[in-house]
């Protein structure tokens, strides 16, 4: 920070994105899994 | 009234929540190129401000989620049905991650702006505290086997700690806060607000999405659990 304006800090400006769509296509990609185990599941149960 | 027919996996939903996510990607991209390439950056947070671009996003949305969680909620409590109650588990799920994703974007963004990565400031102190509520009622939800009384007591936790989120947004006017007061369209220049209105719709169709395909996983799990079990001794051929 120079006299209270900040310079530079692009590394916490990629470092929030890249964990923002990091934990949402983390997320998204753990539903998708649990929902198909799932659907797995119940096919088999009705076997 | 009680609890009785189990809601079944629609086929239509999965189609919707598909086409929901394909057009946040879509928006999340566009907005995020805007937010980090044309958008100027701001006087005195300099290029650390593009932060704002998915961390107030996140932040709408994420009160916007658990706000659909204490809807939901309602209805288990009064409609006693079991679709709201995986409704409920859907939009609790969503709404801790994205509480949490909140509060790491905020501390990356207060790292470089006020010098620490963590203030036991209102806002963040009352954010914590929200995100640990809905944790615990995740939690309880993941330790309750009977059904009806998992329902039954998430649905009031959920309504209890719901509390909390008009805390959080008002915080900032009630205390003296470190953190800023809420942006609006009259307080950010017009240049930044298409990159964080674009960011805003693009996580609030990903989140309608997710919500969808979670809530059809709990409805499926429900199922698993509700069904009868088979009997011990097979009755073959109808001979005793």
């Amino acid at each position: 920070m120079t006299g209270g304006i900040v310079v530079g800090g692009w590394e916490f400006v990629w470092a929030a994105y890249g964990l923002t769509f990091l934990a949402l296509g983390a997320f998204g990609t753990s539903i998708a899994l649990r929902l198909r185990a799932a659907k797995r599941q119940s096919a088999e149960e009705e076997r | 009234m009680a609890f009785d027919a189990l809601p079944q996996p629609s086929v239509k939903a999965p189609k919707v929540a598909a086409g929901l996510i394909a057009a946040a990607v879509v928006l999340l991209g566009v907005g995020s190129y805007i937010g980090l390439f044309v958008a100027p950056p701001e006087h005195f947070m300099g290029e650390v401000q593009r932060i704002m671009y998915v961390h107030v996003p996140t932040a709408w949305n994420a009160m916007l989620a658990l706000t659909f969680a204490f809807v939901s909620a309602l209805f288990v409590a009064f409609k006693q049905d079991w679709k709201w109650d995986a409704r409920l588990e859907a939009w609790l799920e969503i709404g801790v991650v994205l509480s949490f994703l909140l509060c790491m974007q905020g501390s990356i963004w207060a790292k470089p702006t006020w010098g620490v990565w963590w203030d036991w400031d209102p806002r963040l102190t009352t954010t914590a505290v929200l995100c640990f509520a809905f944790v615990g009622i995740l939690a309880l939800r993941r330790f309750v086997e009977d059904p009806v009384k998992r329902a039954t007591w998430s649905a009031v936790a959920t309504i209890v700690a719901y509390v909390d989120v008009p805390i959080v947004y008002f915080s900032v006017k009630w205390w003296n806060s470190l953190h800023q007061t809420q942006s609006t369209p009259q307080t950010v220049s017009s240049a930044m607000v298409t990159p964080l209105r674009i960011n805003a719709f693009g996580i609030l169709f990903l989140m309608i999405g997710l919500a969808i395909l979670r809530s059809q996983l709990a409805r499926r799990k429900l199922a698993s659990e509700m069904a009868a079990p088979l009997p011990e001794t097979a009755n073959v051929g109808g001979v005793a």
